[in-house]
């Protein structure tokens, strides 16, 4: 995944990155998988995420995906993959487990063409 | 909606019914992302496409997925696919973003 910190009008995918990690351990971070409320903890890391990043004010669109899956050894993969601008758009995933679940947070920008 | 069954069949073809296998799985999510995103891009619509893929074993663990968007409510959308054989699931997410 290509970084594209420090230029006018691109994505700044660390920025992001350490937004969504905080985000996430706000959410679960002491948290053990339960199947009653994993539901919204999902929702709540997708949204929290998705209002960081608009607040940044620049003019992209964003689409965050999360994934969280309970440790069971159960084999998991992820693959993304993007038809976009490759100069002003970009992705940044975060991995992050505690004890018990997995959660995989995908964030996509794709720039607003003025 | 034709990205729909695109990765409809895209999943099946690349996957079909094979059963899962660790050494093998890597390369079917890039197979299917990259067909996807080949076949989508082939309709020659004015969009931006994201396509993401799960595969996920079949052993009884829970998984649980969300996406929010910050988007053209008129013009965008997203559509999902869920897939299944014996051993594996596999979840295909595309979203189209009007250029």
């Amino acid at each position: 995944m290509e970084e594209f910190s420090g230029e006018e009008g691109s994505f700044n995918s660390e920025e992001a990155s350490n937004s969504v990690k905080e985000c996430i351990q706000s959410i679960i971070g002491e948290e053990s998988y339960r199947q009653d409320t994993v539901n919204q903890w999902t929702a709540k890391i997708v949204e929290q995420a998705l209002t960081l990043l608009v607040k940044q004010t620049k003019s992209y669109k964003y689409i965050v995906s999360c994934a969280v899956m309970q440790k069971s050894g159960a084999g998991l993969h992820t693959a993304n993959s993007c038809y976009w601008d490759t100069v002003t758009d970009g992705s940044c995933t975060v991995k992050w487990e505690n004890r018990t679940m997995y959660c995989v947070v995908s964030v996509f920008a794709v720039a607003l063409t003025p | 909606m034709d990205e729909f069954q695109l990765s409809e069949e895209t999943v099946e073809t690349t996957i079909g019914s094979s059963a899962y296998q660790q050494n093998r799985i890597n390369q079917w999510t890039s197979s299917v992302v990259e067909t996807s995103l080949n076949q989508l891009s082939k309709l020659g619509k004015p969009f931006k496409y994201i396509v993401t893929c799960i595969i996920l074993q079949k052993n009884g663990a829970g998984l649980h997925t969300a996406s929010s968007c910050f988007w053209d409510n008129t013009m965008d959308r997203s559509c999902t696919v869920r897939w299944e054989n014996k051993t594996t699931y596999c979840i295909v997410c595309v979203f189209g973003l009007a250029v």
